[in-house]
């Protein structure tokens, strides 16, 4: 029935000599399984979502995604698995400064195959954002802007989505309408992996994973319904 | 998509751009002024250098006439030796001919002006003014049968006050050495007398002629002591149809072989010999590949300050849009995406500043031909592609190792924060 999508084996990370900011996990994550990651700051949750996002490269361990272990690949390769594979939601809600929002949305959809205008709008529209299509990132609030990224996120249909703080930098009415966004894609079936500060975002995933200095701390089931298997090393 | 990103990129970094189009367009600009300078100086120049004289001198083998000074004492002319006037032509039919731009024959003859007291010699020089002359075997069937020439063209430096005589069958007009007609108060429209004695000893057989003053030359030289008369009078006068003393050769010779020339002209007329006038045309040579370094060399330096500018303001735009950079890349755009968003930015500055580089160039080029060279350019539509080129090619290459750089951008440092 579940099965699983992301599998991390003895996976560290290493920037200098002594920082360890990932520190030889192995743990894996289900298909569509909502994973909170939670810790301190400097806990290494922004380098192991950037590791699982292929954003960055690990120094020792395998990461395997949908059986393609992503450790193996060049960089261009990592560019094409993380766009056919991988949305990413970011805490400062990055969008091109110079382009309008309908436009932040076309970049992904030019970035992966073809522009398809129609479906930018659909996206935007369905974060609430109908009436905002035009504008350029000064000129949207940060929860609108933090909803253009979801929906840059979501454009090319990943089946996994992480989020690091997405509502890290929002006020709680924009939060709850970017965590309400979230909810309905978990529903849908996206496998989650996020990360907050926030205990009470952390507990509205199926499962909650706490890092310390690198390694995991505790991880505990929240949702039976889709849980993730742990092997702690 | 891409063209859309590619034009709000720019036209949202205006300032910045603006630096980097600027300096191209000095780079561009200095390189069109200078290339459409030195195109057109190397002939103009040439022309420039010959106004201190023909720097061929034809003359009867073993003749003496010192070279650069042709107005000689004919007291003992006697052996005088002569080039036959109907060989004149063979001169335009070397292999060198179309840098042959024009000749003039002469034939001296001392003569006597004044009366009485005053009376004194001086040299009557018979020549060609504006002579069309007949090319009897063309060098080639395509070259023309009729070339126009004489001492008026070869000698653009001379100040003419009144009028060059312009009908090559006038017999009656005269040009007048400045110093002459000063000596006899000479004006424009005047009739000069003049004296020749078929034997000069005894100051006998003389024959009276007037000459109208046409024109009054001043030259600073030989020729202002001169009276000038067309060829035939010279030759009427004194009986001496078909000869000429020498012939002065005009060549353009910016790097042409002044040598091959006069070798040429050795083998067509072969009474004759042909001395070049070495010092003016090394000099000549020497100045103009001088001038022609020093402007590739300041083109150089140009280009390399352009290079640099646009290295500068491209590093610094990398720089800036590290986080616009890296979040393309972790939206999916692969490294030669990135590029090729870098390198049309770089080739549109490149194309723009290669094409008002080319205006200001040509505008600058009128500036540098009239103050050091006093003359004006031609513009040449063919350095377009040239300005061009080199604008794009400097942009690109200037730009390739920013954007290097700008591969190596991480996209994790998106996710992390500010
Ligand atoms: N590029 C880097 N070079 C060197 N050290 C780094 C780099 N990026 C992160 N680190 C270090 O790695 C450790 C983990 O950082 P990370 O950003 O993953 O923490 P985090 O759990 O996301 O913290 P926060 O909650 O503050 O976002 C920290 O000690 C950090 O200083
Ligand atoms: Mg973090």
């Amino acid at each position: 029935m579940t099965k699983e999508i992301i599998r991390l084996i003895n996976l560290t990370k290493l920037y200098e000599k002594d920082t360890r900011p990932i520190n030889n996990i192995t743990v894996s994550m289900n298909k569509g399984a909502w994973t909170s990651i939670m810790g301190p700051s400097g806990s290494g949750k922004t380098t192991l979502l950037n590791l699982i996002g292929c954003l960055d490269s690990a120094t020792k361990g395998s990461i395997h995604i949908n059986g393609t272990e992503i450790t193996k690949l060049n960089r261009n390769q990592l560019t094409k698995f993380r766009r056919e594979n991988i949305g990413l939601i970011f805490q400062q809600y990055h969008l091109v400064p110079y382009l309008t929002a309908v436009e932040n949305v076309m970049m992904a959809q030019y970035y992966h195959s073809f522009v398809e205008e129609s479906e930018a709008v659909d996206a935007l529209k369905r974060v609430g954002l109908g009436h905002r299509l035009k504008h350029v990132p000064a000129h949207l609030s940060g929860g609108e802007q933090q909803r253009v990224c979801i929906a840059r996120a979501l454009i090319n249909e990943p089946e996994i989505l992480l989020a690091d703080e997405p509502t890290g930098n929002l006020d709680q009415k924009n939060g709850e309408v970017v965590l309400k966004l979230i909810k309905e894609l978990h529903k849908e079936g996206h496998t989650i992996v996020l990360v907050t500060h926030n205990p009470d975002i952390g507990r509205l995933g199926d499962r909650l994973i706490n890092l310390i200095d690198g390694k995991i701390s505790s991880d505990s089931i929240i949702n039976k319904m889709k849980y993730g298997i742990i092997k702690e090393v | 998509m891409f063209l859309r990103i590619l034009w709000k990129s720019l036209s949202k970094r205006k300032s910045r751009i603006a630096i980097a189009v600027i300096s191209v367009i000095m780079g561009a600009a200095i390189a069109t002024a200078l290339l459409s300078v030195s195109l057109d100086v190397g002939e103009k120049v040439g022309y420039e250098f010959r106004k201190y004289g023909a720097n061929l001198m034809v003359v009867p083998e073993s003749d003496t006439i010192e070279v650069g000074f042709p107005g000689v004492d004919f007291g003992s002319v006697t052996e005088q030796r002569y080039i036959n006037e109907s060989d004149l032509w063979k001169i335009k039919t070397i292999f060198w001919r179309n840098n042959v731009l024009g000749f003039a024959p002469i034939l001296y003859q001392v003569v006597s002006i004044g009366e009485g007291e005053d009376e004194q010699n001086v040299v009557l020089a018979g020549t060609y003014f504006s002579k069309d002359i007949e090319i009897i075997e063309p060098y080639s069937s395509n070259d023309p049968l009729i070339f126009n020439t004489g001492i008026q063209e070869i000698s653009p430096w001379w100040k003419v006050s009144g009028n060059w005589i312009e009908d090559q069958n006038d017999t009656t007009s005269s040009m007048v050495g400045i110093n002459v007609a000063e000596k006899l108060n000479l004006e424009i429209g005047d009739t000069l007398t003049i004296r020749y004695y078929a034997n000069y000893e005894e100051l006998t057989n003389e024959t009276v002629y007037n000459l109208k003053v046409k024109g009054i030359v001043e030259t600073d030289g030989n020729e202002d002591n001169q009276i000038f008369v067309n060829l035939q009078v010279a030759q009427d006068l004194t009986g001496r149809n078909d000869k000429v003393h020498m012939i002065q050769v005009s060549a353009l010779c910016n790097a042409c072989p002044v040598d091959t020339f006069a070798e040429e002209i050795e083998g067509k007329i072969t009474y004759a010999e042909a001395r070049t006038v070495k010092q003016l045309v090394s000099a000549e040579m020497n100045i103009l590949g001088k001038i022609e370094d020093m402007m590739f060399l300041v083109t150089i330096v140009a280009l390399l300050a352009s290079a640099l500018g646009v290295m500068t303001t491209m590093t610094t735009s990398v720089i800036e849009r590290q986080k616009e950079i890296g979040l393309m890349k972790s939206v999916g755009a692969e490294d030669k995406k990135i590029v090729s968003l870098f390198l049309s930015e770089a080739s549109i500055i490149g194309v723009i500043g290669g094409i008002f580089g080319y205006i200001i160039g040509i505008i600058l080029s009128q500036f540098i031909g009239l103050s050091v060279f006093n003359t004006s350019i031609t513009p040449r539509f063919e350095i377009i592609p040239i300005a061009l080129g080199i604008s794009v090619g400097i942009t690109l290459l200037a730009s390739a190792l920013p954007v290097r750089r700008a591969t190596k951008i991480e996209p994790a440092i998106v996710l992390r924060g500010e």
